[in-house]
């Protein structure tokens, strides 16, 4: 993604990015994996390099095989074909309970007959005792259970038996922590705050973190890269803001946060802006040029909601202008969402934060209004 | 609470009191009196007898003939502790077999697929379509000098054994009689663990032989306790493998209750070992109940 580097692309900025590093080395590189039950294919030729310290997300539906690919880092699956390395060796030769790695499931899979102190010291065994009880006293400070040491787990709320899974996970010190949809059991409000935890904990323990999970909110907050799979493939991998703001195909576009989809056709471009035709835009939209394409190539160009103004007024010329008349409203709280019907037929979704309490010009359902979004708010999208 | 307790519900409770004391707390209301009472020559052959024609002196002259003297002869008489003695013996062999047998059963039976389960747990139940009687006769036709066992042996060119009358054919039966009660308690604990559990012992670096015994087994111990008391408590009582595989040596409270109720038409006296067979087992009676509770819990 040079484009991306380049562009200073959403709003973080943030210097540790190894993979752009050619001299690093990954410390979890999968090569051409493939993995099949019966007649369906679940991994289908993934190739992925992870380095040290990163906290990956592998992003997808179910049964778009993110799980099974974690599953094979465990060692709960083999892979029919392709490589898995750890830092260069080979750990499909290696049966899960050798592998340095350890997993958080997503059931927690806390073993219910032992208490807190005893499922976090159950994969210590080879520990003196002395340094056993240390670690354990130790894990017990890092997720806050001090106090509930001796309880069983059938005694703790949802988001401490989800802390015991961790400390129980992390207490082994694996090279490589993976976590299965760690938080699709806690409310929304828990959720919140245990993924900004989970990104400060990965943090001080200088731990590598991977993490499945099909929401992408949870991938977005906290991990350094994203894979988004589909069918067994990665259909794309980079930064949260690389990945949300420069999606490479109308598949990652939509399923990363809410899009506009509009079909256009190039007329021209001059080196800096491309002029296109669609149905929905009658002056024709004007858009960035990233990429070299020849007049009359069909394209789609992605929108995203809070990129596209809502007015009552008439926006100049070259803005991408679109009348349109309010279908439906939304009202978030923090955002408001539009959803506004333009000639062409297409209902398009627009966003305004709501940073004022108080309003004009409120926009009403039925209003007739225009839509417009700048040049460079759109991504032409060729596949 | 209380105000939402739906009405009329007292009723419909009672229904299960009716039944134990009909058919429970009467007939041993009944037999302690018995074991109360002293060997008479008369029909039914006990007394005192209650005669209530004459109102409360009867009562009273019924009363002052109880006596103890049924209890104080089975201390006197050493042949009543050892066969209780041999029975606990017997019953503690058992289920020591019993889970040694039952257990690798219960274990392979969970690990198959659901649909292989179902018939194996259909076979586990499919001897109780067939007479207890029936069953225990065809071990006879098996187990006796010149049976079907000594038969085989003698084919393959081993001597024989004998396994008929005696302690061992007692224990074969007992183990054969009371498998199904011991594999199928252990079977639903193992069927309804977590695979997870064990995926994440195995992360957590255990060997499979780990995982079992550090997972797997202490998991099942309530199903351990409850396939044992199923086991051991009728198992001390037993009357019909002893009488038939057992021999004339082979002693067991249940026999013992036979032979001084019908043999020598000693009431009291039967009354009596039944009354303190019951005493003994009330504990693991209990316990049993309680794991069962524990169990229900869990699920």
């Amino acid at each position: 993604m040079t484009t991306s580097s380049r562009l200073n692309i959403g709003a973080v900025r943030c210097t540790f990015a190894p993979w752009e590093d050619p001299a690093a080395k990954p410390l979890i590189r999968f090569e051409g994996v493939v993995k099949r039950f019966g007649d369906d294919v679940a991994v289908n030729g993934v190739s992925l390099d992870i380095y040290e310290k990163e906290f990956f997300a592998l992003l997808g539906p179910s049964g778009c095989g993110k799980t099974t690919l974690m599953r094979m880092l465990a060692g709960f699956e083999t892979p029919n074909e392709g490589r898995i390395t750890l830092e260069g060796e080979d750990i499909l030769a290696k049966p899960a309970h050798k592998r340095p790695v350890n997993m958080m499931f997503q059931s927690y899979a806390l073993f219910p007959h032992l208490n807190v102190e005893q499922n976090i010291a159950f994969g210590l065994k080879d520990l003196p005792k002395d340094e056993r009880n240390d670690r354990v006293l130790e894990m017990l400070a890092l997720v806050r259970l001090e106090g509930l040491a001796r309880r069983k787990p059938d005694q703790l709320s949802g988001g401490q038996r989800q802390r015991v899974a961790l400390a129980r996970a992390i207490a082994p010190r694996p090279r490589l922590l993976l976590l299965d949809e760690p938080l699709a059991a806690l409310d929304k409000k828990l959720r919140d705050e245990t993924q900004f935890e989970l990104v400060a904990l990965q943090e001080r323990l200088g731990m590598t973190f991977m993490v499945v999970t099909h929401d992408q909110e949870e991938a977005m907050v906290m991990s350094t890269r994203v894979a988004v799979m589909d069918k067994g493939q990665i259909v794309q991998v980079g930064r949260p803001s690389e990945v949300y703001e420069t999606p490479n195909s109308r598949y990652v576009a939509d399923f990363i946060g809410e899009v506009n989809l509009f079909e256009a056709k190039v007329i021209s471009a001059d080196g800096v802006t491309m002029t296109l035709a669609g149905d929905n835009c009658p002056a024709g939209y004007a858009v960035r040029e990233d990429d070299l394409l020849s007049p009359g190539a069909a394209v789609t160009l992605a929108v995203r909601p809070e990129k596209i103004q809502v007015s009552q007024d008439r926006p100049p010329a070259g803005a991408n202008g679109m009348a349109g008349k309010v279908a439906d409203i939304g009202y978030l709280g923090d955002w408001t969402t539009y959803l506004i019907t333009v000639p062409g037929g297409m209902t398009v979704r627009a966003a305004r934060a709501n940073s004022a309490r108080i309003v004009e010009r409120p926009i009403d359902w039925d209003d007739e209004v225009w839509l417009s979004f700048s040049p460079d708010a759109a991504v032409v999208l060729t596949s | 609470m209380s105000k939402l307790r739906p009405r009329h519900r007292g009723l419909p409770a009672l229904a299960p009191f009716l039944w134990l004391a009909a058919f429970f707390l009467f007939p041993f209301v009944l037999v302690a009196k018995l074991s109360l009472s002293d060997i008479a020559l008369a029909m039914p052959p006990y007394a005192p007898r209650l005669d209530l024609s004459k109102g409360l002196t009867g009562v009273a002259t019924f009363l002052h003939g109880l006596d103890f003297d049924a209890y104080r002869h089975m201390v006197e008489d050493g042949v009543y502790a050892a066969a209780y003695l041999s029975s606990l013996k017997f019953a503690t062999i058992g289920t020591g077999i019993l889970l040694l047998v039952g257990y690798p059963m219960a274990y392979g039976m969970a690990r198959c697929p659901p649909k292989v389960r179902q018939a194996l747990l259909m076979m586990v139940v499919l001897p109780f379509w067939t007479s207890f009687l029936i069953r225990i006769y065809a071990w006879i036709a098996i187990l006796k000098p010149e049976g079907l066992l000594n038969a085989a042996l003698g084919w393959l060119g081993l001597p024989p054994i004998a396994l008929m009358d005696n302690d061992p054919a007692v224990i074969i039966g007992l183990v054969y009689a009371y498998l199904p009660f011991m594999v199928l308690p252990l079977y639903s604990v193992l069927e309804r663990q977590d695979e997870s559990l064990l995926e994440a012992a195995s992360d957590l670096g255990c060997t499979q032989f780990e995982a079992f015994w550090r997972v797997t087994f202490p998991m099942s111990l309530p199903g351990v306790a409850a396939g044992a008391l199923l086991c051991f408590i009728p198992m001390v009582g037993e009357f019909v493998i002893p009488d038939l595989l057992g021999g004339s040596s082979t002693l067991m409270l249940g026999k013992t209750i036979w032979t001084e109720f019908f043999a020598n038409r000693d009431w009291p006296a039967a009354s009596a070992v039944a009354i303190i067979l019951l005493a003994t087992l009330i504990a693991p009676i209990l316990i049993y109940q309680r794991q069962q509770a524990k169990l229900l819990d869990a699920q």
